[in-house]
């Protein structure tokens, strides 16, 4: 007599698979939902750090400038942030609302940053390196991807480097106003080096070459290291 | 769209894939308690006569020691002979085997080429035992494997063969190593099929059944190099009982290079889509229990759902590498360790369903181990197998599926 099939262990195994399927879904639902907090309270974070600069540095209006080190501030978290962020596009998808939504709110911070930079440099005549980069993840702009390796690879070399990097299709009016303000076209990748766009793929030795002041820092810090080795022999 | 659509039937068949895995699971938390060592270490109650069929064919480096762990089984002499069939062997088979002449126990018998089938056909011929058995010239068994298999048939007198667990011996190369923990996870799947009814295959290596299989059914039949599979498939097409019983042992030596392994399987995989074609009477029917709904079904379109899914991670694989081109390209090769940040850790659907996957599947060879050899063991095969055997697999199936749409057949060695 052959073994029968028991309805009832079907449906048990179907239960059960179900419920393990639907199971992964909802861990990883919360898992997302858990990031979507997370970047929400980075971006929380840092819109109070750019406001308490903000505020330090009206207070500071009259007095030195030395009180007022915005060389490397935020950049690092700006950069941190956007690697999570798109992390998050990957994972959630481009036209996923909260990314959308918090792709928005990083644009903003990131303005309001390059703002107050700019409001730093006035006052004391310290003189930021700025890099305004726009690009398109519509599928519409192979270079973008290589020009993304680039500017991170920049980023990591030279921490003083400011990049603000701008969707090109976000519906932000601010991002509109940035790209009216320099009067950009749709040629993408772009990228603003003081105050002059620049169409095309870019790569680190042209950056270099349109930013001088890289190879200084480079040269700087290279010497920096030379004379700790000689120090260090010494002792 | 596309993409959609083909995410779409990914989670189809991943769904299913699961469902097998936990139908398995369910049975063998419904068997655990069966899944004991030994059982008859005293005295059997009866000794079937028992005949073991060695067929072979150019076997003379492996038949002595073959021949010799049948000669050390533990059971009567009298109620055992052993057939040595030289299935007309070019080498020294022959001579090899002549030292067996004397033994009274074995009979030495040499025909003209044939096949594997016609040379185990023509031992079943000249027997009259009760139990007929059979044992590759490149296996050898454990001293208990026969006690073991006849104290089954001794219980069940509606069993009509038994199989036992098939394990790879003294594996060197990375590829016996993961055969050895593929082996182990085969062993837990058919000891979970065994009290479904649903075992597709009487392997080779000393599957044993009552001498009135073959004469109610017949012999075996030439199909496609499986003959074990197709004679398997008539004795359930015709309600014939298939156990396994996983305590008796038996060794054979798995392909130690690629190329070997991939000619041993793709006569399996082709000989398996084969036979299951010939066999599709009783795909998706009720009466033919879990072995018409899930394990003939599974036989034939589970090749078609492997290569799909593994064609899912190429595809991923190969875009990520691509990718890391296009940037090793822009940038240079960058030595920065992964992020530790456990925001970056994957946690979408797939990969928690990956996750599953892989806690199940260590439930599974964990078990496997505990069949064959007793208790578990952690061993560098359980490492090659989960990451090799998803690389390697498609190589034959593949080609299988090609040789299946084209008919081109395959051969033995």
């Amino acid at each position: 007599m052959r073994a029968q099939i028991e309805t009832k262990k079907y449906l048990f195994a179907f239960i059960i698979t179900t419920l393990v399927f639907f199971g992964a879904l909802v861990v990883s639902n919360k898992f997302s939902t858990n990031r979507i907090a997370e970047i929400k309270s980075i971006e929380s974070n840092i819109s109070m750090d750019i406001l308490a600069s903000e505020t330090q540095f009206a207070l500071l209006r009259d007095s030195s400038c030395k009180a007022i080190d915005h060389s490397t501030a935020f950049s690092e978290e700006l950069s941190s942030l956007a690697a999570k962020l798109s992390y998050m596009e990957d994972d959630l998808g481009t036209n996923n609302k909260e990314v959308i939504s918090l792709k928005k709110y990083y644009s903003l911070l990131q303005i309001k940053d390059y703002l107050l930079v700019k409001q730093v440099r006035e006052k004391c005549g310290v003189k930021p390196i700025t890099i305004i980069y726009f690009y398109s993840n519509a599928g519409d702009c192979e270079d973008c991807i290589r020009e993304g390796y680039v500017l991170t690879k920049l980023r990591e070399e030279y921490p003083e480097l400011r990049i603000y990097s701008f969707d090109y299709n976000l519906d932000l009016s601010v991002v509109k106003t940035m790209k009216s303000l320099y009067n950009l076209n749709d040629s993408l990748p772009a990228l603003i080096i003081a105050d002059e766009p620049h169409y095309g793929f870019q790569s680190t030795e042209d950056i270099e070459k349109l930013i001088p002041q890289l190879k200084k820092l480079r040269e700087a810090r290279e010497k920096a290291a030379q004379a700790k080795t000689a120090t260090s022999t010494k002792k | 769209m596309v993409e959609i659509l083909f995410n779409s039937i990914l989670y189809v068949f991943l769904f299913l894939t699961l469902y097998l895995e936990v139908f398995f699971l369910i049975t063998f938390f419904e068997e655990r308690l069966k899944l004991g060592a030994k059982s008859a270490t005293g005295k059997l109650s009866y000794y079937p006569s028992v005949t073991i069929i060695v067929p072979c064919w150019n076997e003379e480096k492996t038949v002595s020691k073959t021949v010799e762990s049948l000669l050390a089984l533990r059971y009567p002499k009298d109620r055992l002979e052993i057939f040595v069939v030289d299935d007309g062997s070019t080498d020294k088979t022959w001579a090899v085997i002549q030292k067996f002449a004397n033994n009274q126990q074995i009979k030495l018998f040499q025909k003209e080429n044939g096949g594997k089938h016609t040379a185990v056909n023509f031992g079943i011929k000249n027997t009259t035992s009760e139990l007929i058995g059979c044992l590759d010239a490149d296996s050898f068994v454990d001293k208990d494997a026969l006690h073991e298999i006849a104290s089954a048939f001794n219980e069940d007198p509606d069993m009509m063969a038994a199989i036992p667990t098939i394990i790879i011996h003294e594996p060197k190369t990375i590829l016996q190593k993961m055969q050895r923990t593929e082996y182990h996870t085969v062993a837990f799947f058919k000891r979970m099929l065994s009290p479904l009814d649903a075992i597709t295959v009487t392997p080779g290596p000393f599957s044993f059944f009552r001498k009135e299989v073959f004469e109610r059914i017949g012999l075996f039949k030439k199909a496609h190099n499986t003959e074990d599979m197709e004679l398997a498939l008539r004795m359930q097409s015709n309600h014939m009982r298939i156990r396994n019983v996983h305590t008796a042992h038996v060794y054979t030596s798995g392909p130690e290079t690629l190329y070997k392994l991939y000619r041993q399987r793709l006569r399996w995989a082709y000989g398996g889509m084969k036979n299951t074609l010939d066999y599709r009477f009783m795909i998706f029917q009720r009466k033919y229990g879990i072995l018409g709904m899930i394990t003939l079904p599974l036989a034939f379109f589970g090749i078609f759902i492997f290569l799909y899914n593994f064609g899912f991670v190429v595809f991923h694989i190969v875009r990520g590498a691509m990718s890391k081109a296009v940037e090793i390209s822009t940038v240079g090769l960058s030595f920065a360790l992964p992020s530790a940040d456990s925001f970056f850790f994957n946690t979408d659907f797939m990969s928690i369903l990956a996750y599953v996957f892989l806690g199940l599947g260590m439930v599974i060879i964990w078990n496997g181990v505990r069949l064959a050899e007793g208790r578990f063991r952690p061993s560098m095969g359980i490492f090659y197998f989960i990451t090799l055997y998803g690389i390697v697999a498609p190589i034959w199936l593949v080609r299988a599926i090609v040789n299946i749409l084209f008919s081109r057949g395959t051969t033995w060695r």
